[in-house]
């Protein structure tokens, strides 16, 4: 029964905010591959033969650096995926399994991470950090970025773990198997969905943070590619090449990444904000 | 099994993640809130202060003219997000939940594509396109016959806080998007068929039906969004450093601490008020979110189908 | 009038033909059930009545009107869904005049249509709460007052009584009934449950795939079935099929053994044939022309009566009805014998034969 007069304004409405978000970044990837006098005088042209150069991607990856920035995001980013899973996994099936005394406490303990940013406790952490001389180690990063993301992977897990038949549990317990047998060989490979959706879940406002990089390692060969590429545009700040550039640098990878696990990402997002 | 291995397996399932949480996020937080309490003398000693420092922050020149400044930079940053990102976010899960659309899924994906971008992206890209130097912004309004209305918006006083405020929404729009969307599709088919029998078309559908029955969801959006807005610091230290500027027109309370905890070339660093402004900060997102959870909440319905 | 007219309606998504050349008449006042296996396009035939879906091609008429391109709430009818569809932030009256506010009927009128409605169905009570707070049956029957309420030239019912539990349904099941003498009001309902359709409808319609496979009064189905799905489908427990070859007069079943045929005229030898029989038209014991061998199987007791599960020498199982204390037990030889008026004889395509 729709009419089509009305399916037209709805595909104008969509399609016409789908440029306006895509626009700006199509725009500066065209750009980072023409000359400087292409993309002043034309910018709206994608690379052609004729005002195609690529210098600046030779300066952003002319120092090396940014190999090695990616390296640090990789490490730390898939650091705390890790721990954040394991810990949150067996943490979520301590609350969930072993009933006792203190759960509602705990859980309450734990949902203050989730409703109040980390970051406004800065100033201890920065202190802690030096204290156990990490300062400039990713250590510090991933440790960090745990604590931050444990809390709401704790409650997602422990969902998704309450699903799990008892039985299954049971049956493990008939046949002799220890409580980590049971966990490790039955629990874990079962939760692996729930762990998907954390994973992607978490790994975007790792990824793209610029706050603890900048706090707890701006020096010293280890900043994260978000850090890394703030700097490099700081340095090069009238350099609209290597500007443009490393712009795309930064934002290739994750587009791609992105396009590949969309649909597992939009999963996460909206089971997590919903608890 | 026996009281002791009971209590064993406990501990060593909770002990990694309560340790790691409440190293780096319960202490530290409580610590700054402590810390907030004292005073750091020019020798380097703490001075126990009470609520002194906040009375510094809040009336004392030097300090309450920055703090109020940020203060409502950063509520004008909020309600442009709840006045902007979220009716837009609204409308565009409105469409995308709409039966028998095609390219559902890509339009999608593409809309929630600069949310997953870094700020350091998003802000200088931006800050290309709206440079008078490019002139790309300068060349669109002039094709929609908005030419007059351009000038160096980052670049002034008056409107640098509300163009940072736009490309944050233009950024983060695909949130609200998604999490509205999704509580539209939980919404059964039937119940639009029967408002349909019942003579609704699909706008007034969405208005009596749908969005009564979405309520909570929006309610999470507003507080997700406060939350974050009062949190944030990345998109404006991106665009215009710690001092936020041109003036300080765009600092919040985010680079406000900032600046006030690290220093700069203006000002020695200064953890004692560097706390108090965090601690400040918590205090403000733990009122926001009180309201929200008693004024609100409460009487909010969630329906299950 | 109140009389749906379709003529030669034709349903597609794609190129999936969902609804082949349908054509009935539902009469004013009478109550038409749609029934059939899951998929058959009962339900995708309800809504396209109701106009939620479009069809490709055919017409259809309400009270005389042709309703192709009207939307739903300008065809006069009222739909009750399987899950009842109550919007769930609304009080029962609410609910229950939601259509009419939005058609701009005045406030007193509402409020009295409502009242009416809730008398009939006892709602009365329950008025101002939420469907949260009510049973299943309750919801039920609110769902059915806000069709009452909007007056309709027909009623569409979408398996009404699925999602209640056993004893509900046999009770709703008569309200329903009830209520269509109450009300004189033409009625459309879907369900896939034969027992229902036979007890509520004027007029049956089978369907399968898509298609009608029969139509008329419920014991025109039982007794004189059109083909072997309508003959498999309607009857509980189902009809008994046997296949096998015309030979002498005879139906040979193989090593099972031998049926003597009613003489009719249409069968020559060499024919392959289905044969059915209802079990409540088999008996033990017996002699003659119609009569087979078996083994007990299974006796299933449901007190005065029974099911007796017998295998023939071929292995196919046959069920039987038997009444009172059976003289048999499990194991043992029985003979099976067939009442002749009660037989029905289809064809290799399915149809039955005169």
């Amino acid at each position: 029964m729709r009419k089509p007069a009305s399916a037209i304004a709805v595909h104008t409405i969509l399609g016409l905010y789908t440029l306006l978000a895509l626009f700006p970044i199509v725009l500066v990837i065209m750009n980072s591959f023409k000359a400087k006098r292409a993309i002043f005088n034309t910018p709206l042209q994608p690379p052609m033969p004729w005002n195609f150069d690529p210098i600046g991607y030779t300066k952003v990856f002319g120092d090396g650096a940014v190999g090695l920035y990616y390296m640090n995001s990789i490490i730390v980013t898939v650091g705390t995926i890790v721990l954040t899973l394991l810990f949150g996994a067996m943490a979520a099936w301590a609350l969930t399994e072993y009933k006792f005394r203190w759960n509602t406490v705990l859980a309450l303990y734990l949902s203050i991470g989730i409703m109040v940013p980390i970051r406004l406790g800065s100033v201890s952490i920065i202190q802690i950090v030096a204290d156990l001389n990490l300062i400039n180690t990713l250590t510090a990063l991933v440790l960090v970025y745990t604590a931050q993301n444990l809390p709401l992977a704790i409650f997602i897990l422990s969902e998704f773990i309450a699903q799990i038949p008892k039985d299954l549990r049971e049956a493990g317990r008939c046949d002799g198997l220890t409580e980590y047998h049971i966990f490790f060989y039955i629990v874990l490979p079962l939760l692996r969905p729930a762990m998907a959706t954390v994973a992607v879940f978490t790994m975007i406002p790792v990824w793209n943070d610029l706050w603890f990089p900048l706090l707890l390692a701006p020096t010293g060969g280890k900043q994260t590619i978000t850090l890394g590429v703030q700097q490099f545009l700081g340095q090069y700040i009238t350099d609209w090449n290597a500007v443009l550039a490393a712009l795309s640098t930064a934002i290739v990878p994750v587009l791609v990444l992105y396009v590949i696990f969309s649909r597992q990402l939009i999963r996460g997002l909206t089971s997590g904000a919903v608890k | 099994m026996s009281r002791g291995t009971y209590l064993r397996l406990l501990a060593v399932f909770l002990a990694p993640a309560l340790i790691i949480y409440s190293t780096f996020s319960i202490y530290p937080l409580i610590s700054t809130i402590i810390n907030s309490l004292y005073l750091r003398l020019p020798d380097g000693s703490f001075l126990f202060n009470g609520l002194g420092n906040f009375a510094t922050l809040l009336f004392d020149e030097t300090w309450s003219g920055p703090f109020w400044n940020a203060l409502r930079n950063n509520f004008y940053f909020f309600v442009i997000h709840m006045v902007v990102q979220n009716p837009i976010g609204l409308v565009l899960a409105a469409l995308l939940s709409l039966p028998r659309l095609k390219l559902r899924a890509t339009y999608r994906t593409l809309i929630f594509m600069p949310t997953m971008l870094s700020v350091v992206v998003i802000g200088f890209s931006w800050q290309l396109i709206l440079s008078p130097l490019w002139g790309i912004a300068k060349m669109f309004l002039q094709f929609i016959g908005l030419g007059f209305l351009f000038g160096p918006w980052l670049g002034e006083e008056s409107t640098a806080l509300l163009t940072i405020s736009l490309i944050s929404v233009w950024q983060f729009v695909g949130i609200p998007m998604i999490l509205i969307y999704t509580a539209l599709l939980a919404i059964p088919e039937e119940l639009i068929d029967a408002a349909t029998v019942d003579g609704l078309n699909q706008f007034q559908a969405f208005v009596w039906v749908k969005l009564p029955l979405i309520w909570p969801t929006i309610g999470l959006v507003s507080v997700l969004t406060f939350v974050n807005n009062f949190n944030a610091f990345d998109l404006i230290y991106a665009m215009k450093g710690a001092l936020a500027g041109p003036n300080f027109s765009a600092d919040i309370m985010g680079t406000l601490f900032y600046r006030t905890f690290f220093g700069n070339q203006l000002q020695l660093g200064d953890p004692s008020m560097g706390s108090t402004i965090a601690t400040m900060m918590f205090v403000v997102i733990l009122i926001g979110v009180m309201l929200y959870l008693f004024l609100i909440q409460r009487r909010m319905q969630r329906y299950s189908f | 009038m109140a009389e749906v007219r379709i003529q030669k309606l034709k349903k597609s998504f794609g190129p999936v033909e969902v609804l082949k050349d349908i054509d009935l008449v539902v009469e004013d006042g009478s109550f038409v059930v749609l029934v059939g296996p899951s998929g058959c396009g009962k339900s995708t035939l309800l809504r396209s009545i109701a106009g939620l879906e479009p069809v490709s091609s055919g017409t259809m008429t309400i009270g005389g009107r042709q309703v192709n391109d009207l939307p739903p709430a300008k065809r006069e009818i009222a739909m009750v869904f399987q899950s009842y569809a109550l919007y769930p932030h609304m009080n029962v009256a609410a609910n229950m005049g939601f259509g009419l506010r939005f058609a701009g009927t005045p406030r007193a009128e509402i409020d009295a249509r409502v009242n009416e409605a809730a008398r009939i169905l006892q709602l009365e009570p329950l008025l101002k709460r939420k469907p949260r707070e009510l049973s299943g049956g309750q919801r039920q029957r609110v769902a059915i007052g806000r069709a009452i309420v909007r007056k309709p030239q027909v009623f569409l019912f979408d398996e009404p009584l699925s999602n209640l539990d056993a004893a509900l349904r046999i009770n709703t099941r008569v309200e329903i009934a009830k209520l269509h003498k109450l009300l004189k009001a033409t009625i459309v309902y879907v369900t896939h449950d034969q027992v229902e359709a036979m007890t509520l409808a004027d007029k049956i319609v089978v369907m399968n795939s898509g298609r009608i496979e029969q139509q008329g009064k419920p014991l025109d189905l039982y007794y004189k079935p059109a083909n072997l799905f309508v003959a498999g489908f309607i009857g509980s427990p189902a009809m008994n099929f046997l296949s096998g070859t015309v030979g002498d007069g005879c139906l040979d079943l193989g090593a099972a053994g031998k049926l003597a045929l009613p003489s009719r005229s249409s069968v020559r030898s060499g024919d392959r044939l289905t044969l059915g029989v209802r079990p409540e038209h088999l008996r033990l014991g017996g002699s003659g022309g119609l009569v087979l061998n078996a083994t007990v199987d299974l006796i299933e007791r449901l007190g005065e009566t029974g099911f007796a599960h017998l295998r023939l020498a071929t292995g196919h199982v046959v069920i039987a009805e038997v009444r009172g204390e059976p003289s048999f037990r499990t194991g043992d030889n029985a003979i099976i014998s067939l009442d002749p008026e009660q037989v029905h004889l289809f064809g290799a395509d399915g149809n039955r034969l005169a």
